[in-house]
């Protein structure tokens, strides 16, 4: 048992957050901030400031040096989510991109795309979507319709995507297109890069139930892709998602519970304000949430363990997005019943703006569905770790 | 960054594991269930938890232990739990512990060799107190010696020789209880509030360990049984309603071992925060054996109600373990005091 960093990951740290504390103005981490800005201005200031934290050499933590990276160790990546999140740095406006589809490209990608697609994800300089989710196809991924018909050098893309993250800010979006007409499930589908900035590509905001329009939808109307713009082989679609998909795994768990901690003080703070903090049954729900969220820093521990150690953590994956998500839900279902009967106001009687916590109580609702719901992530474990019966 | 067992620590736990397979398994646990009025130490297991180290694993090597840690002893906590085994170890092991960090030299001496081996048999409580009676001992009819308060409501630590025993009747058959009177008291000299503190903090982790072990063999035999159980044609393990109870109850049992494990480590090297690492080990095991093992019972179906068989041993082992030191809601209150203030 060692739960220390070593002397050069300490250092990397020291070095991060004295640049993190010179480069975050302080009024960006005052609750609501980001909530009071206009999306495009909260886009921009966002894009910018990764631009400076690219420049000044903190993005691709753990990339090899050769794509421009640190080639840093996974404990400088854990370091570098847990200190990022811990001085409220805005959040990245290529999460995608960055967390899915850069490693793919490094592992699978042709010499071109590369070239082409790593350095600008390094600078946020093309912000990428991901086009999986379809109005038909959900959870249910296999079941996809949107079509790619070769065109000579091209195909020519028809169909809709649909909860796409950033669709309208997006410049590209990496995409699930079936490519071999009457083909059924995971067969004769591609993943296709296709420029958003085409006639042919429109993207749509999406209003969300917490009123904000970090969704869209995007329609593919006889859009063109260079057949050389697939990742992965043609028709071999599905594999390429497996292999991305395989990279959401890591030591996220650690800056998720920093975040999340920093919420369960502001709610233990709010209930003792509302003097409800002597309520034993608020205490017993709090510690219930707080002994969840520790759970998921000694988890975060043990996936760096297993990561640095070069383990592969499979659909284990799949437990880790349980226990994330279901606690996260769980804290605000319990600041709602510290608010009682005021958890809707907009204000409390005190003058107290709870629309910034509104806003993640929100934003809650939305954990257990994407990225597999709660449901999806209960028959994977079942049905892989356990090896329950399908 | 290294948070999990060391390939040594893997291996102590499966000695214990393989031992229990092979020597000592439920159908050997059923019988100390059945004879209630016997001693509930079966001699053979016994002889192995002093040959094979259990009861020596954090006596130090001065006093013929191992010298290891409360890493290493939930290891075995955590084996011993999964097996449901019967015996006086984790009060051994305790007594051994309070006798090495609050014991004088001749105290030390006359006690560490004897239970480090299996030779004598320790007993701990934190109910009670000497001066008054000792309510509800683990395998108090047995112990050679019994570390408690020595004061009902005070600070200090007495080790009792000698005590009159009296049986005390319990459902979980998997131990023996007696409450203690008389005998004679010595003071543990270097006994002081911190340190009567950690005693109670290694008692918690190892309880929540056994726990740990209960609800991961609970879980395990559960679903080796609806793999292959059919109703209405098909593996009862295919329907959704088992799958998803037991995808959660995974997910709890290995949070849960994060949980006592890194209790143990905090306990061990003093880190910032052990006390509600304890706490959060205690509130998790608690509840995870409790819901593993009427899960265990509820997926077994009508058989798992019955007395032949083995989910019961599980099942009220866990009820009484959950409630030491403190069960779900006392171990919740304490991160709530430590955590949101009193």
């Amino acid at each position: 048992m060692d739960l220390t960093f070593t002397p050069a990951e300490e250092e990397f740290r020291a070095e991060l957050r004295s640049w993190l504390g010179a480069h975050i103005p302080q009024e960006w981490t005052h609750p609501g901030f980001w909530e009071s800005l206009e999306d495009s201005e909260s886009f921009r200031l966002r894009r910018d400031w990764e631009r400076d934290k690219a420049d000044a050499g903190f993005a691709g933590i753990q990339w090899p040096v050769e794509y421009g990276g640190r080639g840093g160790t996974p404990g400088m990546k854990a370091i570098y989510d847990e200190e990022t999140v811990r001085a409220q740095a805005p959040r990245t406006v290529n999460p995608l991109g960055l967390t899915f589809l850069a490693p793919t490209v490094m592992a699978i990608g042709t010499d071109a795309q590369k070239k082409e697609i790593i350095g600008p994800l390094l600078r946020n300089e093309v912000v990428w979507c991901q086009g999986f989710s379809e109005p038909g196809a959900g959870s249910d991924l296999a079941a996809l319709s949107t079509k790619g018909v070769r065109d000579g050098d091209d195909f020519v893309v028809n169909g809709q995507k649909v909860w796409t993250t950033n669709a309208v800010h997006g410049d590209k979006i990496f995409t699930m297109v079936r490519t071999e007409a009457g083909s059924e499930k995971h067969r004769g589908i591609s993943m296709l890069l296709i420029d958003m900035d085409q006639p042919g590509v429109t993207a749509r905001p999406l209003r969300q139930m917490s009123g904000a329009s970090e969704f869209g939808e995007v329609f593919f109307d006889d859009a063109r892709v260079p057949a050389a713009d697939c990742l992965g082989e043609i028709g071999d679609g599905w594999r390429t998602a497996m292999l991305l998909l395989s990279f959401e795994r890591g030591a996220s768990g650690i800056s998720q519970y920093t975040e999340f901690r920093r919420q369960y003080d502001e709610i233990a703070a709010v209930a003792r304000r509302l003097g409800r903090a002597d309520d034993p049954v608020i205490r017993d729900d709090l510690a219930r949430v707080l002994t969840e969220l520790e759970c998921l820093r000694l988890h975060s521990m043990h996936v760096l363990t297993q990561v640095e150690q070069g383990r592969d953590l499979g659909f284990e994956a799949s437990m880790t997005k349980l226990q994330w998500s279901e606690a996260f839900q769980d804290l605000w279902e319990v600041y709602d019943r510290i608010l009682g009967e005021d958890a809707t106001l907009d204000a409390l009687p005190d003058g107290t703006d709870l629309r910034p916590l509104h806003a993640q109580a929100m934003w809650s609702r939305s954990v257990t569905i994407w990225g597999g719901s709660s449901q999806v992530q209960r028959n994977v474990t079942a049905e892989r770790v356990l090896g329950l019966p399908r | 960054m290294f948070f999990a067992l060391t390939s040594d620590q893997q291996e102590f736990g499966a000695a214990v594991r393989d031992y229990l397979a092979e020597r000592f398994d439920l159908a050997a646990v059923r019988t100390v269930v059945e004879n209630p009025s016997d001693d509930g130490n079966p001699a053979s297991l016994w002889r192995a938890a002093g040959e094979q180290g259990w009861t020596a694993v954090t006596v130090d090597e001065e006093h013929d232990g191992l010298g290891l840690g409360l890493v290493e002893a939930q290891v075995i906590a955590r084996a011993l739990g999964a097996g449901v085994a019967p015996g006086p170890w984790r009060g051994t092991v305790l007594a051994a512990d309070a006798i090495r960090l609050a014991g004088s030299d001749e105290q030390k001496a006359a006690w560490l060799p004897k239970l480090a081996a299996g030779e004598a048999v320790g007993a701990f409580t934190t109910r009670g107190s000497a001066a008054t009676g000792l309510p509800v001992v683990e395998y108090g009819a047995l112990a050679d010696v019994v570390v408690a308060p020595a004061e009902d409501g005070l600070p200090g630590l007495a080790l009792i020789t000698g005590a009159t025993a009296s049986p005390v009747g319990s459902y979980d058959g998997t131990t023996r209880l007696a409450s203690l009177d008389g005998g004679t008291a010595e003071a543990l000299p270097g006994t002081t509030v911190e340190l009567q503190k950690q005693l109670t903090d290694r008692a918690t982790v190892l309880v929540a360990a056994d726990l740990v072990g209960i609800a991961r063999e609970a879980l395990t035999r559960t679903v080796a049984y609806d793999r292959e159980r059919t109703q209405f044609g098909v593996p009862v393990g295919s329907f959704q309603a088992l799958k998803h109870a037991l995808a959660d109850l995974h997910v709890g049992v290995t949070m849960a071992e994060h949980a006592a494990l890194y209790a143990a480590h905090a306990v061990d090297t003093g880190l910032d925060g052990a006390e509600l690492a304890v706490a959060v080990a205690k509130a998790k095991s608690s509840d995870v054996a409790l819901q593993a093992t009427a899960a265990m019972i509820q997926f077994h179906g009508g058989i798992g109600y019955t007395w032949e068989h083995e989910a019961h041993f599980f099942y009220k082992r866990a009820k009484r373990l959950a409630g030491q030191y403190g069960d779900v809601a006392v171990s919740r209150e304490r991160i709530a005091s430590l955590t949101i203030g009193a």
